[in-house]
C-alpha cells in the first residue's frame, strides 16, 4: 500500500515559486541597470514608550523600524517596473509587539505596463483592488482594455492575510476577474468574480460576485454604484450608491446610501472582532450620509459631513455622526492649519462623544514645526469602573532638512485617557529619498 | 494517460491574448508608471495641470481632485483600476492602511504630517470600542483578514 498523498493547495505551492521569481527577475536587467530610473525611500522610526505593569512594574519600548520602499522604472528601457515595499522591527527594549522582531513583505512584484491601450501585468506580491477584490495576492494580474472600450481583468494566486482567529486558517488559494465597459469621460461599468478557497464561517469558500458603475450624468454630476453579493452565504455582502456634484474646482458635494449584513460581509474574517460573541452576525447597517468640501476662499476649506448608521438590532442601536472642519493652506501650500468638531449621537448613551480638533504646520525654510491637538469626550465612562470620560491628546514635532534627500525630525505626544492617566511618548524619524529621476512617487 | 488543458483554461488564455492584442494597438497613451514632475507636499490638486480626461482612469480629472469627498470615497474609484494612482503613489501608500501586518497606527508613522485624513487619532482603543460598535464595516476593510494581533487581547 503506498503511502497517502499530502494535497498541498496550488496557492501555497506557488508561493516559494512567486517570490523567488520575483525577487530574482530584476536580475536578468542587471547589465542595464544604468538604462533604469531608480527610486528609494528609506524610514527609520525609532520610539520610545513606557507602561506600568501590575504589581507596579514597568516596561520600557524602545522599537526601532525600517519602512523601506523602492521602485526601478524603464528597466532595460522596457516598460517593466519593479516595485518592492516591506518593513521590519528590532526591539531595543522590552520586546513590544509578539517577540522583539518582527516584519513583513507587503510588495514585490514585477509590472508590466504597455506604452498604448494600458494593457498591464503584474506579478509577484501586490495589493490589487479590482471590482469585488481588495487583497493583497502572491500571483500575477493582467488587465486589457481595447480600443472600443471593452476591458477584461484576471488575477490569481495565494492570498496574504493573517489569521488570529482559532479554527479558521488563511485562505489556500484566491482567483477572479472583471469585465468592464469604459466610454472616456462618461461611464465605466463592470462585473467581477471572486473566488477564495478556504474554510471561513460556517465551513465556506468565499465566492463573490460584484457590480461596479460610474456614470457622468451631466458635465458636473456624476453617480457610482458598487455592490457585491457573497453567494457562499446567499447574502448580499455590501452596496454603495452615490451622487456627486463636481460644478468646479473648488466646490465638491457628495451624498449617498450605503448597507452591509455582517453575514454577508465579515464572512471570511480571520479576526474575532467580527464573529460572535463580539458582533451580532445577524445585524444589519444601513447608512445615509452625506459630505460637502468648498474652498469659499483661495487657501480656505470647509468641511462638513454627516452620516445617519440604522440598525436592524436594537442593539447597538442607531446613531447619527456629524463633523464641520474648516482648513487654511499657506506658505506656497507648504502648510496647513485646521480646525474640526464632530459628534456621535446614538439611542444608546454609551455610543455618544464628541471630538475637537486643532492642528498647524510651520515650514520656514528646512524646518518644519508641528503641533496637532484632540481631545474626545464620552457621554458615558467608556471603561467601566474608571470614572474618567474625557481623553486630551497634543503631537508636537519638529523636523529638519539636513540634506535634499536626508530629514530628521521628531515627535513628543502627551496623552491623558481613561487608559493612561498621563502617559509621554517619543519618536525619532528618519526619513532618506533617493531617485535617479524626477517626478513620481509620493 | 495523458491530461489535456481544460477547455475554460485555453479559452481564458486565448482571449486575454487576443485582447491584450487589441489593447496593445490601441493608439490611445497609457498613463505613465510615475507622474513626470515632481509633487509638492500636501494635497495636491490635479486641475491645476490637467484639464479633461484621464487617459489612465479615463474619467474627468475632477473626478479624482483629492477633495475629502474623493478621499472618503477613493476606494470605489481604486476598484475600477489602480494605474492612475500608481503614477503618483508607490504601494507603501496604500499598504500604509491597506496592510496584512502593522504594528504602527498611520498617526504616529505620520506625526508630522496632521493634514493628512490618518486614522485613528488619539488614544483610539478607547474610541474603537463605540466606532466598532456603530459601524463595524468600516473596520474590516483594514482588520478584517488583515488582522493586528493585539486585537485578541480583547477579542477572543
Amino acid at each position: 500500500m503506498g503511502r497517502p498523498t499530502t494535497v498541498i493547495p496550488l496557492g501555497k505551492r506557488l508561493l516559494p515559486a512567486v517570490v523567488a521569481i520575483t525577487l530574482l527577475l530584476p536580475l536578468l536587467f542587471a547589465g542595464t541597470a544604468p538604462a533604469a530610473d531608480l527610486s528609494l525611500s528609506s524610514k527609520t522610526y525609532l520610539r520610545y514608550f513606557e507602561r506600568e505593569l501590575a504589581g507596579g512594574n514597568k516596561d520600557t519600548y524602545a522599537p526601532l523600524y525600517e519602512y523601506l520602499s523602492a521602485d526601478a522604472t524603464n528597466l532595460g528601457e522596457m516598460p517593466l517596473a519593479f516595485h518592492f515595499y516591506g518593513w521590519g522591527r528590532l526591539d531595543l527594549g522590552d520586546p513590544s509587539g509578539s517577540g522583539k522582531e518582527s516584519g513583513d513583505i507587503g510588495s514585490a512584484y514585477l509590472e508590466y505596463l504597455h506604452p498604448q491601450g494600458n494593457a498591464q501585468m503584474k506579478l509577484g506580491r501586490f495589493f490589487l483592488t479590482e471590482g469585488a477584490a481588495m487583497e493583497t495576492l502572491d500571483g500575477a494580474f493582467v488587465k486589457t482594455t481595447t480600443p472600443l472600450g471593452l476591458g477584461i481583468s484576471l488575477y490569481g494566486g495565494a492570498p496574504v492575510e493573517q489569521s488570529i482567529l482559532n479554527g479558521t486558517t488563511v485562505g489556500s488559494s484566491l482567483y477572479g476577474g472583471r469585465v468592464f465597459f469604459a466610454r472616456a469621460g462618461f461611464v465605466e461599468i463592470g462585473a467581477s468574480y471572486l473566488m477564495e478557497n478556504g474554510s471561513f464561517q460556517e465551513g465556506k469558500d468565499r465566492e463573490e460576485v460584484g457590480g461596479d458603475l460610474w456614470l457622468r450624468v451631466a458635465p458636473p454630476v456624476e453617480f457610482n454604484a458598487q455592490a457585491t453579493y457573497n453567494r457562499s452565504v446567499s447574502e448580499m455582502a455590501s452596496q454603495r450608491y452615490a451622487v456627486r456634484i463636481v460644478p468646479g474646482a473648488t466646490f465638491d458635494i457628495s451624498a449617498g446610501y450605503e448597507s452591509y449584513t455582517y453575514k454577508g460581509l465579515f464572512q471570511s474574517t480571520l479576526n474575532p472582532a467580527f464573529v460572535s460573541p463580539s458582533v451580532d452576525n445577524n445585524d444589519e447597517v444601513q447608512t445615509i450620509f452625506g459630505i460637502v468640501d468648498w474652498a469659499f476662499v483661495p487657501g480656505w476649506t470647509l468641511e462638513v459631513a454627516g452620516k445617519s448608521i440604522r440598525h436592524d438590532k436594537s442593539d447597538p442601536g442607531d446613531a447619527y455622526r456629524g463633523e464641520v472642519g474648516v482648513r487654511y493652506t499657506y506658505n506656497n501650500k507648504k502648510d496647513v492649519a485646521g480646525l474640526s468638531a464632530a459628534f456621535v449621537a446614538a439611542d444608546l448613551e454609551k455610543d455618544e462623544y464628541q471630538e475637537y480638533r486643532g492642528f498647524a504646520t510651520y515650514s520656514p525654510s528646512k524646518l518644519r514645526l508641528t503641533l496637532d491637538a484632540l481631545t474626545q469626550q464620552y457621554k458615558k465612562e467608556p471603561i467601566p469602573g474608571i470614572g474618567k470620560k474625557n481623553q486630551y491628546q497634543v503631537v508636537a514635532t519638529a523636523g529638519y532638512q539636513l540634506l535634499a534627500s536626508l530629514n530628521l525630525s521628531g515627535n513628543v505626544t502627551y496623552t491623558q485617557s481613561p487608559n493612561f492617566q498621563e502617559d509621554w511618548a517619543g519618536l525619532v524619524r528618519l526619513n532618506y529619498d533617493f531617485a535617479t529621476t524626477t517626478g513620481g512617487k509620493k | 494517460m495523458t491530461r489535456r488543458m481544460p477547455f475554460p483554461a485555453v479559452f481564458g488564455a486565448a482571449l486575454i491574448a487576443l485582447l491584450f492584442g487589441c489593447s496593445a494597438v490601441s493608439q490611445t497613451p497609457s498613463v505613465p508608471p510615475k507622474h513626470p514632475e515632481d509633487l509638492p507636499q500636501g494635497r495636491v490638486d490635479c486641475l491645476e495641470c490637467h484639464k479633461d480626461v484621464s487617459t489612465g482612469a479615463l474619467k474627468q480629472y475632477d473626478s479624482v481632485r483629492h477633495s475629502r469627498v474623493f478621499i472618503d470615497s477613493h476606494g470605489t474609484y481604486a476598484r475600477q483600476g489602480q494605474n492612475l494612482c500608481a503614477s503618483c503613489h508607490a504601494p507603501e501608500f496604500c499598504q500604509t492602511c491597506h496592510a496584512r501586518k502593522e504594528e504602527m497606527k498611520p498617526d504616529t508613522k505620520m506625526g508630522d504630517r496632521p493634514d493628512r485624513r490618518a486614522p485613528h487619532r488619539g488614544d483610539y482603543t478607547v474610541t474603537h470600542q463605540i466606532d466598532g460598535r456603530l459601524d463595524p464595516g468600516s473596520c474590516f476593510r483594514c482588520h478584517g483578514n488583515k488582522s493586528d494581533s493585539r486585537c485578541k487581547q480583547c477579542h477572543k
